[in-house]
């Protein structure tokens, strides 16, 4: 009797689970909902956070008592929808509780968490497009390292296709602590080899077999390690670590605003992000 | 320490780049230490000039290493080779590796691209690598980092198509195709300016109305197929692209397709430059088996009845060997690549088929030979000069071929039909050696499998023919007479050919198995190597 209960139970919830869906769940996979990318959904979903959210998950989303949300990993499988019923329902047997925010308002919610991982094309921050430009060849000396399309030095990652691949707030991040993604494939090194020779350059992959360092002219030198005397690594990215200082607040938002712009294709809405 | 090595690295960051350019020159002169186009050459012999692995000594191969290429399945790449450097594709990715030992040195993922599909490998060309993009965007990178320059749409998904084939970098200017002739689409080859994307030249493989040839379609020559996708060959001398099309659409029904469906199951002689026909060749004339002419045209120069001609070898799906004179397309004679061969008795004197009655599909079903897969396909074939002679993978085999006359629905996955072999009947695949001036065959290599490869072979100047079987091995025969010398169990289906190169002073073989790339040299024992001394600044 007590098994047939808890099957009767089972039941109910498995005819309520579809209707239940049926408020969040598109028609068309394709079309998302109105809040997502939208600027002033993100905006207010930033509000809400800020009050609600931020003391658990952190002010801008980065953790604390609870899970980081911009790291992609913890949220790429995470559909609209997922987004929507997890803000909405809470996540049973964790500590996060359900929301009883309208309806309009958790979907405000959805936006700024999903803008955090999203890739910053999707809703590119307000900014000084051509003064961030400007800064990327002039002042910052960014073009010395990155490329843009072909122009610009070797060393760094290629950015032409970075606002379609990092959220605003990597890009900021990357700008403002250079170090703090462990910069794989672009650590700084300089090889003595046996024969007297010295390359410097960056080391797009070591093992204690073989180096690839790509140096600045963009000679790229594969050596067995078997051939190195002596190899200095840095210990952080080439990159400068001082543009929090060197920057003000406006440039650093012109130079993100500039960022979040490229991508080599025009930028399309997916149905998820990915 | 570290701030003095950030200063220099940045002191020099916009000083002039100094690379090993690959000029046109380089592609003409064909594979020696490196390989640089997707067949190898220009003439599609896949013969390189490596002589270090030799019939004596090829019993000692060994695997020097593997690289697992992340989320693949069924890999269509064949790499190119530059310097030391390896490049290949999966899906809308390239990556560049370091050809001596596998280590990643750098990757470019187009996640933007709105399809998925296989890809068959890249072209390089001065300080760039260029590919396609399922979604038919050529895309052109820098070698030295992958940075992107530059991407151009030359075709609409919306039409039916995606995008496969490596690209053929030819003088100032990348040959593309389009893919996607089962379900309905209009092929076309076009050539890109290679430094800016810049479309130069299209010619559609399907005339448009009123056009020459469009009087041998039916209604639907709108979406008649012959589909492109697959890289030519090239004479630089007579300035011709050799391209090969795919099937008429819908493949099985031929009903509202009545005449020879030109250009479909041809190969197409093209002005280099201007992308103007010079002339054509249909192997297959209103074809109804699906049997795409995707295979290389090869590019031979020997005496033939006497005098030297510059001939055109093509191994066909339809089971036939053909040789033309590729001056003109004037055809010499075609013999039988296959035995199981029963849909024609041979060809005429101006290379038509001789049709068998009774061999197109029907509703219920008919045996045909060669089966669906073809008497051969697109994997490489490859031509020895020392011996003469050409090396063709061939599959004995018979499907039952079905057909439907449904309304033509283009873009909704309908061919009209289908094909496949009754699991009693399935075929054998064999390495074939003909003399290429008679169609002789000179040997054979029986193969083992499920008749489901897509390996074909290269040649070498050390008198290796190396190949991949049906059982998922990477074989190497003597070229002489196909007596085994080696074979390595790569422990999974193959799906592209392999090629050679030299790294490090020493000849490699590689080869894309389904989910990775190999790479193999001669055995040496390993010299022990002290851990490097690593200092960390701080």
């Amino acid at each position: 009797m007590r098994s047939l209960a808890i099957l009767g139970v089972g039941f109910a919830l498995a005819l309520a689970l579809p209707v239940a869906a049926q408020n969040v769940e598109p028609k068309d996979p394709k079309k998302r909902h109105p809040a997502i990318g939208n600027p002033e959904a993100i905006a207010a979903g930033k509000k809400i956070f800020s009050g609600s959210c931020a003391v658990c998950h952190g002010p801008e989303g980065q953790g604390g008592r609870g899970p980081n949300l911009r790291q992609q990993v913890m949220w790429h499988t995470l559909t609209d929808e997922d987004l929507f019923k997890t803000i909405h329902t809470g996540v049973p047997g964790a500590d996060m509780p359900g929301s009883n925010l309208p309806e309009e308002q958790v979907w405000q919610l959805a936006a700024f968490v999903r803008w955090l991982t999203s890739p910053a094309m999707e809703a590119p921050p307000p900014g000084d497009v051509a003064a961030g430009e400007a800064l990327f060849w002039g002042k910052g000396q960014c073009g010395n390292c990155h490329r843009v399309l072909g122009r610009g030095g070797m060393l760094g990652p290629d950015l032409s296709n970075t606002g379609a691949r990092r959220s605003v707030e990597q890009l900021r991040e990357a700008v403002l602590d250079p170090d703090a993604d462990g910069f794989p494939g672009y650590r700084g090194v300089k090889a003595v080899l046996k024969d007297g020779r010295a390359i410097q350059g960056v080391a797009r992959n070591r093992t204690n077999y073989s180096l690839q360092i790509l140096d600045s002219k963009g000679a790229l030198h594969l050596l067995p390690m078997s051939a190195v005397k002596e190899l200095t690594l840095s210990a952080h990215s080439p990159m400068p670590g001082d543009y929090k200082t060197r920057f003000s607040r406006q440039e650093l938002d012109d130079l993100v605003a500039y960022l979040s712009r490229r991508s080599v294709r025009p930028y399309e809405p997916s149905s998820e992000t990915k | 320490m570290m701030s003095r090595l950030i200063t220099l690295l940045l002191a020099g960051a916009f000083a002039g780049a100094a690379l090993a350019q690959v000029r046109y020159e380089d592609l003409l002169a064909g594979p020696g230490k490196d390989w640089l186009t997707y067949a190898g050459d220009y003439r599609g012999t896949g013969h390189s000039q490596l002589r270090q692995i030799t019939p004596a000594n090829a019993g000692s191969l060994a695997p020097r290493w593997v690289y697992h290429v992340p989320k693949s399945n069924g890999l269509r790449t064949r790499p190119i080779v530059h310097d030391g450097v390896m490049y290949v594709t999966n899906t809308n990715e390239v990556r560049a590796l370091d050809a001596s030992t596998g280590r990643l040195i750098w990757e470019f993922k187009d996640t933007r691209a709105k399809k998925e599909n296989v890809n068959r490998g890249a072209a390089i060309l001065g300080d760039r690598v260029f590919f396609v993009t399922a979604d038919i965007h050529l895309t052109a990178l820098d070698r030295r980092n992958g940075s992107v320059l530059w991407q151009k749409k030359y075709g609409r998904i919306e039409e039916g198509m995606f995008s496969s084939a490596a690209p053929l970098a030819v003088k100032d200017r990348v040959i593309v195709g389009v893919a996607g002739g089962d379900t309905g689409m209009r092929g076309y080859v076009a050539a890109l300016s290679a430094s800016t994307g810049e479309e130069l030249w299209r010619f559609y493989t399907v005339p448009a109305k009123g056009e020459p040839g469009s009087e041998t379609w039916g209604d639907y020559a709108e979406w008649g197929g012959a589909a492109t996708w697959l890289s030519g060959t090239y004479d630089p001398e007579l300035n011709l692209l050799y391209w090969t099309t795919g099937n008429p659409w819908p493949d099985f029904y031929g009903g509202d397709r009545k005449g020879d469906n030109l250009y479909s199951c041809s190969v197409i002689a093209l002005d280099a430059d201007t992308g103007k026909l010079k002339w054509h060749f249909q192997f297959t004339p209103h074809d109804t088996h699906d049997w795409d002419a995707q295979a290389w045209p090869v590019l031979v120069d020997l005496p033939y009845k006497g005098r030297p001609r510059k001939l055109l070898l093509h191994a066909n799906r339809n089971g036939f060997f053909y040789v033309l004179d590729r001056v003109d397309g004037e055809f010499l004679h075609a013999t039988k690549l296959v035995d199981k061969l029963d849909w024609a008795s041979g060809v005429d004197a101006k290379g038509r088929p001789i049709l068998a009655p009774g061999k197109d599909p029907t509703p219920e079903g008919n045996r045909v030979c060669p089966g669906v897969r073809g008497a051969t396909n697109w994997m490489s074939p490859s031509f020895n000069p020392a011996t003469g002679l050409l090396y063709v993978t061939a599959l004995e085999q018979c499907d039952i071929y079905t057909s439907s006359a449904k309304k033509p629905e283009p873009k909704k996955n309908f061919s009209g039909g289908g094909a496949g072999p009754k699991p009693v009947d399935l075929g054998q695949f064999f390495l074939r050696a003909f003399e290429p001036s008679t169609g002789k065959r000179v040997w054979e290599y029986p193969m083992t499998g499920p008749a489901e490869t897509w390996a074909g072979s290269i040649s070498t100047a050390g008198g290796v023919i190396f190949f991949g079987d049906d059982d998922g091995h990477l074989v190497a025969v003597d070229a002489r007479d196909g007596k085994h010398l080696w074979h390595f169990q790569m422990g999974e289906g193959l799906t592209a050919s392999p090629i050679t190169y030299e790294a490090a002073g020493k000849q490699h073989v590689a080869i894309a198995s389904a989910t990775a790339i190999f790479s193999f040299g001669l055995f040496e024992p390993m010299v022990p190597a002290p851990l490097p001394v690593v200092r960390k600044a701080p």
